[in-house]
């Protein structure tokens, strides 16, 4: 039984390398397992337990990776996943499937990384009285962070029933592993540079951690003797107790393994069943579809983060002075993404004809649109301008950062739902590749193009003058930020109005437009 | 009369597209359009259904002119049209649902019509897949639904039923039947002179962008069938020449 179903999981992992679509995201998978592991193993090496950061970071760092493994194995899809439901099947009996899945879970990257952070944290503790301890530590952690993820794994995959389920669980597994690496790389560069009050806060977390179930293990070095013996058995109690559940759920799964579809009329519409029910809403749910899963919108969403680091390489090797600068990448984004939909009904390529057959107020259409780039644009504006202003060094510029970058974004959006209406030219078809072009764009295609960026530009001067003289007298950057949200809420909603009608009143030659690209 | 079309007239640069075209329907009845490929069939369809701006003449829906008051118009009208993409990313359930939003449904209404709509046209197995994923036929299918789905008084399809398997054209049919013993109106384009023969109760035959018959199926089909009178109509059959190496064999 246990030989075969690790026979079983090492083809299943050999599969991963046949040569196909999976092949990259497997070697970029264990690319990234590598620098983790290599991470381990040298930060255990540089480590020098006098230093009471270092102490803190013995605990912390273990601690949080071993929150990444545990779910880790729910990150790759429960497709994929050896799990005790799939031996339902078949005649076997529930202990020694126990065994030999627990033993499987040890093969694969995640038991593979457990295994390196367990041999890292004795590396760790090397040239210490209480290395004996650590020793256990790492043996009885490495065993239940196993254990542990193979339970998470038969629960999620008894749990999640629907497609829509299996996909949250994979996403939200893969958030915590990004979330939880960033968490332990981060705490590792505080260590390696503390100065007296990184240090305590350190310790006072390591501290927090070590009393709580999660440090119980890894906290057991830094403890008295006898505090430490108690871990140890309490860890010891925790490894029996896993066992125990884990024999219960896999004996539980293999007597009742369908778990069956909630009754009725499972599947939603998505997006559809998000939005209100109305023309405006339905056109917004369509649009947001479109702008994750087209590559034509996609593409968009991919280049936002990172224009504004180019802009920055950009301007630093110009030799610019490089900390007010900070203040320039989000008014820039702002001001792409709104433009971005001055063209948007002629995405729509002939599909445009559902929008023209119905009765449709021509307001609906415009809202529709532009809900998607709002929904990016305005949470992404006020999360970063804080961060923004802080590299920035400029005292008081918040409010300004985010009326200016706020009024870019709605007089952009408004400009465009009128150009959209009046102005539009051919786009790439619906399924084109993201750089593709039609095949004749039209002398228009460049007046729509520079009418809108100019218009927005200057609808926004006087926001943006304000703004300028900030930098010299910082009482005007609140008079800056408040002109910047009036134009934008103002020239957003003349532009959905103006829009709308013409929308309405163009809608055929729109749709001619289309049929002939 | 439900649809009352007079002197409809399109020209694209030159070439007259569609010449001084004038009929009406009658409510409850199944109007076949036919004629031969270019005659001016869709773009006649287009302007009826207000997606094509006519150069000249009227469109009066009910009581709606569909080029003054097109919105009063398109309340009232479902349309098929032909070779124009859907938003095929959705899918066919939310493509369905899409269309009733468009058309002020509410919520409940556009998914039990939805659900109604899939059974009657045999859609229900596919309605969870990406539109993109249908084949020609099944497009049509969905096409038709999304036509229907806000209960228009006047159904304008054109080649409703091309690439549509027998089953589901049967299918359909019966639903247009309902529909139009229901005092609904319809219609349709087709080349399929057997099809129009069974279904229709009035036809058009339009010929280079004019009419050259129309009335009740009996009016203009005379004694013979109605491809024999279409084929009179349309030129007759040009007698074949210069093509005798084909009957030549090179064996």
């Amino acid at each position: 039984m246990v030989d075969h179903v690790l026979r079983l999981k090492l083809a299943l992992l050999g599969s991963a390398f046949r040569p196909g679509r999976t092949l990259a995201a497997t070697l970029a998978v264990l690319a990234l397992a590598g620098v983790v592991g290599a991470g381990l193993v040298n930060a255990a090496l540089s480590t020098d337990l006098d230093d009471p950061a270092h102490r803190a970071a013995a605990v912390l760092v273990p601690a949080i990776v071993s929150i990444a493994l545990v779910v880790a194995p729910l990150a790759a899809g429960l497709g994929s996943a050896l799990e005790p439901r799939r031996f339902a099947p078949f005649p076997v009996e529930a202990k020694p499937l126990a065994l030999a899945l627990a033993l499987a879970g040890i093969i694969g990257l995640p038991g593979v990384l457990a295994v390196v952070l367990g041999v890292s944290f004795e590396i760790a503790w090397e040239n210490d009285p209480a290395r004996p301890v650590a020793v256990v530590a790492a043996v009885l952690s490495v065993v239940s962070i196993i254990l542990s993820s193979q339970l998470l794994v038969a629960l999620a995959a008894h749990l999640a029933v629907t497609t829509t389920a299996r996909r949250t669980i994979t996403a939200v597994s893969r958030a915590t592993i990004a979330i939880a690496l960033g968490a332990a790389a981060s705490t590792l560069a505080l260590a390696a540079q503390a100065d007296t009050p990184t240090r305590e806060v350190l310790a006072a977390i390591a501290d927090g951690v070590g009393a709580s179930p999660l440090g119980l293990l890894w906290a057991a070095p830094t403890a008295d003797t006898g505090a430490a013996v108690a871990r140890l058995l309490g860890g010891a109690l925790l490894i029996g107790a896993l066992v125990l559940l884990w024999l219960f759920v896999v004996a539980r799964v293999l007597e009742a393994p369908q778990r069956p579809l909630p009754s009725g009329r499972d599947h939603g519409l998505g997006w559809f069943d998000l939005v209100p029910a109305t023309p405006a809403g339905a056109i917004a749910a369509r649009s947001l579809l479109y702008w994750t899963r087209d590559s034509r919108y996609r593409v968009v969403i991919l280049v936002l983060p990172l224009a504004p680091v180019l802009m920055m390489i950009a301007l630093a090797i110009a030799g610019s002075p490089l900390p007010p600068l900070w203040l320039l990448p989000l008014p820039v984004l702002a001001l792409f993404l709104g433009w971005f939909a001055h063209n948007d009904a002629a995405y729509d390529h002939t599909a445009l004809w559902l929008h023209v057959a119905a009765p449709l107020p021509g307001a609906a259409d415009r809202w529709g649109r532009i809900v998607p780039p709002l929904l990016l644009g305005v949470p992404i504006i006020l999360a970063l301008s804080p961060l923004f202003v802080m590299w920035s060094g400029v005292e008081g510029s918040l409010p300004a950062l985010i009326g200016v970058s706020i009024g870019l974004l709605l007089t952009g959006l408004g400009v465009s739902s009128i150009t959209s209406a009046l102005a539009a030219y051919p786009a790439a078809r619906p399924g084109a590749g993201p750089f593709d072009q039609p095949p004749t764009l039209g002398a228009g295609a460049g007046w729509s193009q520079a009418f809108s960026l100019l218009a927005v530009l200057a609808l926004m001067a006087p926001s943006l003058l304000l703004a300028y003289w900030g930098l010299t007298s910082p009482a005007w950057y609140p008079v800056a930020g408040i002109a910047g949200v009036a134009t934008g809420l103002g020239m957003l909603l003349l532009g959905i109005v103006v829009g709308g009608r013409l929308f309405r009143r163009r809608a055929p030659e729109l749709l001619d437009l289309v049929l002939r690209t | 009369m439900v649809l009352d079309v007079r002197g409809l007239r399109k020209s694209y640069g030159g070439a007259v597209a569609v010449d001084g075209i004038s009929l009406t329907a009658r409510r409850g009845s199944i109007f076949g359009f036919v004629g031969p490929n270019g005659a001016g069939k869709t773009t006649t369809l287009s302007m009826v259904s207000g997606l094509l701006r006519p150069d000249d003449g009227t469109v009066v829906i009910g009581d709606a002119d569909v080029w003054k008051s097109p919105t009063a118009a398109k309340r009232k009208l479902g349309v098929l049209p032909d070779r124009l993409r859907l938003f095929d990313r959705l899918t066919g359930a939310q493509l369905l649902y899409y269309c009733a939003m468009l058309h002020g449904l509410d919520r409940g209404t556009a998914r039990s019509r939805t659900d109604d709509l899939a059974n009657a046209l045999g859609l229900d197995g596919s309605l969870e897949r990406p539109v993109r994923d249908y084949s020609v036929g099944m497009v049509k299918k969905i096409s038709l639904a999304a036509a229907l789905i806000h209960s228009p008084s006047l159904l304008v399809l054109d080649e409703p039923f091309e690439s549509v398997d027998p089953v589901s054209t049967a299918q359909a049919v019966d639903l247009l039947r309902r529909y139009a013993s229901a005092g609904g109106t319809v219609v349709l384009s087709s080349h399929n002179m057997d099809l129009v023969e069974r279904v229709c109760d009035a036809v058009a035959v339009i010929v280079e962008g004019r009419i050259l018959a129309s009335g009740s199926l009996d009016e203009v089909r005379g004694a013979g069938t109605l491809e024999q009178r279409f084929v009179e109509l349309a030129g007759g059959r040009v007698a074949v020449e210069g093509l005798e190496w084909l009957t030549t064999f090179s064996v």
